[in-house]
């Protein structure tokens, strides 16, 4: 199979997250507007004259002084981010926006204002933190928009002037769901048996439109998308069996590029930074405000292991199971970093239930945000690969 | 006679092994593995052709498959074999009778349950340190100023086993020295290290839901010490293999070979 056109581009701006479209974007004088987790709707980041960048740390190797301010009994991912920080890697951003979802990284957000990063270069620079509810019932969901009210509509326009009307919402969710609906064509592509794209490249994809301003990465989303049209793959596909990737926190394309060299297609991508769910169009029923619609949409589609009830419980086991059998699935990798507190119990729970209750078996790994173990991890994706072949063949008689 | 070749090129030895069609093994090795994997499997695979006059070189050899850490540099192997579903393999067909594996690697331990026709049906793995591994054994062995074999028969003579908290090779390695310098007596400390060593091994093989009877495969399965710390700590005895246990995964992948180039031709 061709290189897709835009692969390598891709990857230079995924190295830095002050990445060239992210300057251009500043060059115009548009707000970047941090944000780590699913809670904080990424629609509302990019109302006019703003943009969102979902924080990463690409190339971190060392996480020394964040370690001092939050322990090593952390999740990497946190202390990467707030390393970072103090690096002076997100000295570009306009605000902060932030959840009391996940503690680790509540914390971590915390230090920004207590160790003054950022603010020193830019004064009007604030971090917010929402509550976010842990139930989906139609009070919470009222509570999570009164939360996105107050926090981050309020403060964006009381702080930088911005335009949070209902008019301004409904072209910044139009926009939205046009970048949506380019990644999930995209990512449609993966159902087929020979499909002309690896899970690899659509991490990618999904990534750069996370992580770069919207209206500067869609038209290369686009073109990528008529690419696939005529990308022909290899007579044969090139992988020995296909695994939907679940679990939290999961930035780095190199970690499904390890699974996919053992020999496994990662499908469908169900984990923090993937498009399932998150590259939804938002539907804005009649007699809804924008806002309330966003609200709604951010709840329904939320697969965080944070929601303990067992309606929620019950129906993310069957959301894996959905995507296994739409994508053609033959296993499930949950995948979490060390010391994550909502997935850890999660990806337990996965590993107990999704073969003898779901039919799907699967395999669970802990990991950490930087992942230098590489060979323990191919052989126990390799191992899981056999042992898949094997079950597809018998299946198959 | 048509052979077949196994070579499992390990984090600290290669092993090798050639069966002949029938499944008779007819040569095995094993050496410390070198800095370059590539010439850990050359010299392994020359090794073993000493032992057969038929046989000079890969040439002669109808199918190889290459397996352990350095399964990706065997150069003359047709394929590779993760050396979890090889250990899997080259236990079942050494006793069928064998449900579960603890494998005790020089960087890691797994514990793997076998299912009846000898394919993996479960797995579990340390995830990166190299505690409760070959190469914890040797830097403890090395605290005490002691070959590994001394070590184990060290431990075997303790009545009691003193707890060693500490996982980590390094803080055991510091405990050891602490718990000597208050003149503990070095048979409970090596057989508190054991019993340390053989929890972790436990909990590898719940983890992969291993059932009935059990095995060691690896370097470490000759460590005659841990092995009496896995029986109690499992309370059930170890099934004794009639195959040296370190060479399991090239046997497994001596196996595969058999099966797959006989398959194909």
């Amino acid at each position: 199979m061709r290189d897709l056109k835009h692969r390598v581009f891709f990857e230079q701006l995924l190295s830095d997250v002050k990445n060239e479209l992210v300057e251009q974007a500043l060059e115009d004088g548009k707000l970047a507007l941090g944000y780590s987790c699913y809670f904080v709707p990424e629609v509302l980041m990019n109302l006019a004259g703003c943009f969102s960048v979902r924080m990463r740390a690409p190339g971190i190797t060392d996480t020394a002084i964040a370690t001092y301010y939050m322990s090593e009994k952390t999740c990497m991912y946190s202390r990467s981010i707030l390393e970072r920080a103090i690096e002076g890697g997100y000295n570009f951003f306009a605000a902060l926006l932030s959840t009391e979802t996940c503690a680790m990284m509540h914390r971590a957000h915390e230090h920004f204002d207590m160790l003054n990063l950022v603010k020193d270069q830019n004064e009007k620079f604030f971090v917010t933190h929402m509550d976010a509810p842990f139930v989906t019932k139609d009070y919470a969901v009222r509570h999570y928009a009164r939360q996105l009210q107050k926090h981050v509509l309020d403060r964006l326009h009381d702080v930088y002037g911005t335009d949070v009307s209902e008019e301004a919402l409904r072209a910044a969710i139009e926009k939205h769901n046009e970048l949506c609906r380019v990644v999930s064509e995209i990512g449609e592509c993966r159902k087929q048996m020979n499909p002309p794209l690896t899970g690899y490249e659509f991490h990618l994809i999904e990534l750069v439109s996370e992580c770069c301003p919207h209206d500067l990465i869609l038209p290369y989303l686009k073109e990528t998308l008529e690419e696939l049209k005529t990308r022909k793959p290899d007579e044969t596909p090139w992988y020995r069996v296909r695994v939907v990737l679940a679990g939290g926190e999961n930035d780095d394309p190199d970690f499904t590029r390890l699974i996919e060299d053992c020999g496994a297609f990662v499908v469908a991508d169900r984990y923090c930074f993937g498009s399932l769910p998150g590259r939804e169009e938002i539907e804005i029923r009649d007699g809804e405000t924008a806002l309330a619609a966003v609200a709604r949409h951010y709840m329904e589609t939320n697969q965080c292991p944070r929601f303990m009830n067992h309606e929620k419980v019950q129906g993310r086991k069957q959301y894996l199971k959905q995507l296994a059998e739409e994508y053609g699935a033959d296993g499930l990798i949950v995948q979490q970093q060390k010391f994550c507190e909502y997935w850890e119990y999660e990806r337990m729970y996965c590993q107990h239930v999704m073969e003898p209750d779901y039919g799907l078996p699967c395999m669970g790994i802990e990991k950490e945000y930087v992942n230098t173990s590489v060979g323990q991890l191919r052989t126990r994706f390799q191992a899981f690969v056999e042992a898949l072949e094997i079950k597809k063949l018998a299946k198959e008689g | 006679m048509r052979y077949y070749g196994g070579c499992d090129v390990g984090s600290t030895y290669t092993k090798a092994v050639i069966l002949d069609e029938t499944g008779k093994m007819v040569a095995s090795v094993i050496q410390r593995s070198k800095m370059n994997a590539a010439q850990s499997s050359q010299t392994a695979m020359d090794a073993c052709f000493s032992q057969v006059p038929a046989l000079r070189s890969v040439d002669d050899l109808t199918y190889i498959v290459g397996t352990g850490y350095g399964r990706n540099r065997v150069p003359f192997a047709a394929e590779n074999i993760s050396e979890i579903s090889c250990h899997a393999m080259g236990v079942h067909i050494t006793d069928p009778t064998v449900k579960a594996i603890i494998d005790i690697g020089g960087q890691d331990v797994k514990g793997i349950a076998v299912a009846s026709d000898g394919t993996v049906k479960n797995f579990a793995m340390n995830d990166k340190c190299a505690a409760g591994t070959g190469r914890f054994f040797e830097a403890i062995a090395r605290s005490f100023e002691m070959t590994l074999e001394e070590f184990s028969a060290l431990s075997l003579k303790a009545k009691n086993a003193i707890p060693i908290t500490a996982q980590c090779t390094v803080f055991a390695e510091s405990e050891v020295i602490a718990l000597v310098g208050e003149g503990k007596a070095p048979e409970e400390i090596a057989a508190g290290i054991q019993m340390a060593v053989a929890k972790r091994c436990f909990v590898m093989a719940k983890k992969a839901g291993a059932m009935g009877s059990i095995t060691l495969s690896g370097g470490c399965a000759k460590n005659e010490g841990l092995k009496k710390a896995i029986e109690k700590v499992l309370k059930i005895k170890v099934t004794e293999l009639s195959v040296d246990p370190q060479l399991m995964g090239a046997l497994g992948a001596a196996e595969f070979a058999r099966r797959k180039g006989g398959a194909a031709r």
